[in-house]
């Protein structure tokens, strides 16, 4: 059993992350906001605390995962209605928990849920709020954020002006890390009064029934962009990676021709990948694909220009037609 | 009749923003206004909303007088009443102070049943505009939206996160941001809507016609603060080959021979 404590008993002023739970299961971005939040907690010394929400702590299949994390603690608030994610409700839990405990962070991975879920929350207290930030940093004894911003090759460091500072943090950023020490537990009771009523109602489940793709922890990556100039090129990549036993990752611009799914996006708004080798073809590389790909081990660019940013900041540049490139490679390949 | 209300934004035309390296600030004359293009999709749930129940859209948006071609552009293509807001202290703003401008903006063209957005701008990215606007109002916010219809009273709605999709039911008013790619077809503007639209003016808002707090818009009211910008710069660093493509290929298959991802 864990402990129960009222929000008037938990600690005040900690850096909180919010843990997002589905079926029972701890979404892994909730470990890898962790990593950084831990090191700013040592320079400021504040505490960082996952706060999961919940029906019942028995469905809860992860236990052993959070018994893993950096948090020093883990604040659990387990009630029937939390079963779906309802917007209106999990965010009036937050703001309860957030005005009873005045943290100095609150933080949430840019997952769809985590950004549904932060402008609630900043809109109802008049917060400020960060988005897709990938670095963090303390100045002067504040936190500075960091995130590409314009969609282009700029770089923005921002301050909030309010407390807690919040920020969604993008996906795969960061590194999962783990604890020597094991986090408290404690299950936090809502005030008698609290209104547990939703104004949404959920009437239907579809699960996914495609698999997620395993693109932040592939070894290997084939990404595309428009360099290889038609759907029809680009759906030569699962060819190759099938080969190569890679996953197959895009860039903004492709994205939204719909040459591909949103989740094969590499960068800001989507997937941040460091796989041993990457091989971008036709890839010009805005800033925004490159902050998703940047920390890769090995990079391999094949494009037309040579002025292109990926070819420069490429381990290997190829400077040749991407689309005759990956033909080529592709019947080598099967010899 | 019931209305929608559809905000849509202005964007910097990918390619023509730019820092200036003095003073670390962005470029103004050599940006590029364009309709930020998520924005086009929710501009077909709209219409298509419109066409199924009879509704009728108001098109909203924030930004100096040089916005306006898009709200003529979204009449054209179906929306029947303009609304500008527009002020020299919005200048600046983050979310968290554009919604509020959104918000009181909303409030004033009450009654409606629906606000559509688009799920981000492709400028900042950032996602928030809906939901903190939403939560300025005090209503439910519905993001990643797919499917929107009526049912009596109700709205349902479809939203697909990673997990699968939901289906939601909920009662007017409800702020939705519908998600990219919903659409394939975003129908064009009409040619003789844009005749009528060349002739009239949006309803402009200024800070004073909405009785908005000083001290919450714009710059300084924003509580996101921009410390600096400035552009990232790439140095060549690896080995640039050129040659025939087979050459090429033969360079990169024994790259990745070495790396030990093929065995020869």
């Amino acid at each position: 059993m864990i402990e129960k404590k009222n929000l008037e008993e938990l600690e005040k002023g900690s850096l909180l992350a919010f843990g997002e739970i589905f079926n029972g299961k701890i979404h892994p971005s909730a470990i890898e906001v962790l990593t950084p939040l831990k090191e700013l907690g040592l320079k400021l010394d504040k505490k960082v605390v996952l706060i999961c929400l919940m029906d019942n702590f028995k469905s809860f299949q992860d236990l052993e995962v959070l018994k893993k994390s950096v948090a020093d603690e883990v604040w659990m608030v387990c009630h029937q209605e939390l079963v779906h994610f309802k917007d209106d409700l999990y965010a009036e839990v937050l703001i309860e928990i957030v005005k009873t405990t005045s943290p100095y962070g609150l933080f949430f991975p840019a997952t769809s849920l985590g950004c549904a879920l932060a402008p609630r929350i900043a809109g109802k207290l008049n917060l400020g709020l960060c988005a897709h930030v990938n670095y963090l940093e303390v100045e002067d004894g504040k936190i500075v954020m960091v995130r590409p911003t314009y969609g282009e090759n700029i770089i923005a460091k921002l301050i909030l002006k309010t407390t807690p500072v919040m920020a969604t943090l993008s996906i795969g950023a960061f590194s999962p890390s783990f604890g020597e020490k094991e986090p408290k537990f404690f299950e936090v009771a809502m005030p008698e009064g609290f209104n547990w009523a939703s104004k949404i109602k959920v009437r239907k489940f579809k699960p996914s029934v495609k698999q997620p793709n395993r693109l932040s922890t592939a070894k290997v990556v084939v990404a595309g962009g428009r360099g290889l100039k038609s759907k029809e090129n680009f759906e030569k990549l699962f060819e190759l990676a099938h080969m190569l036993k890679a996953e197959v990752g895009a860039t903004r611009p492709v994205c939204y021709e719909g040459w591909v799914e949103e989740d094969r996006m590499i960068g800001v708004s989507g997937v941040t990948v460091r796989p041993k080798v990457y091989i971008g073809f036709g890839i010009s590389g805005a800033l925004q694909h490159t902050v998703g790909m940047e920390n890769s081990e090995f990079i391999v660019a094949v494009n037309t220009d040579k002025e292109a940013p990926l070819v420069k900041m490429a381990h290997l540049a190829l400077i040749g037609d991407a689309s005759q490139v990956l033909d080529l490679l592709i019947k080598k390949l099967k010899k | 009749m019931e209305k929608i209300i559809l905000c849509i934004k202005g964007v910097p035309k990918p390619g023509t923003v730019k820092v200036d390296p003095s003073t670390h600030t962005l470029k103004r004359d050599s940006l590029e206004l364009i309709l930020n293009p998520p924005d086009r999709q929710a501009v077909e749930m709209a219409v298509r909303l419109k066409e199924n129940y009879g509704f009728k859209i108001t098109v909203v948006t924030m930004g100096p007088p040089n916005v306006i071609p898009f709200l003529k552009e979204v009449y054209g293509i179906g929306a029947d009443e303009m609304v500008l807001l527009s002020d020299r202290a919005f200048a600046g703003a983050d979310t968290l102070a554009t919604s509020y401008v959104l918000a009181e903006a909303i409030k004033k063209l009450s009654p409606y049943s629906l606000v559509v957005m688009g799920l981000k701008s492709i400028d900042g990215e950032t996602s928030q505009v809906p939901a903190e606007t939403a939560a300025l109002l005090g209503l439910p916010s519905i993001t990643n939206v797919k499917t929107i219809v009526k049912e009596g009273n109700n709205w349902i709605l479809i939203r697909q996160t990673e997990y699968g999709e939901e289906e939601l039911e909920l009662e007017p008013p409800v702020v939705a941001s519908v998600l990219p790619e919903v659409f394939d077809y975003l129908r064009p503007p009409s040619l003789k809507r844009l005749l009528e639209v060349k002739e009239k003016d949006p309803l402009v808002f200024t800070a004073q016609d909405l009785r908005l707090s000083p001290e919450k818009l714009g710059l300084n009211g924003s509580p996101t603060q921009v410390v600096e910008v400035f552009e990232k710069k790439f140095e060549a660093k690896g080995q640039v080959v050129e040659g025939e493509p087979s050459f090429l290929v033969e360079k990169l298959i024994s790259v990745l021979e070495q790396k030990g991802i093929i065995h020869p």
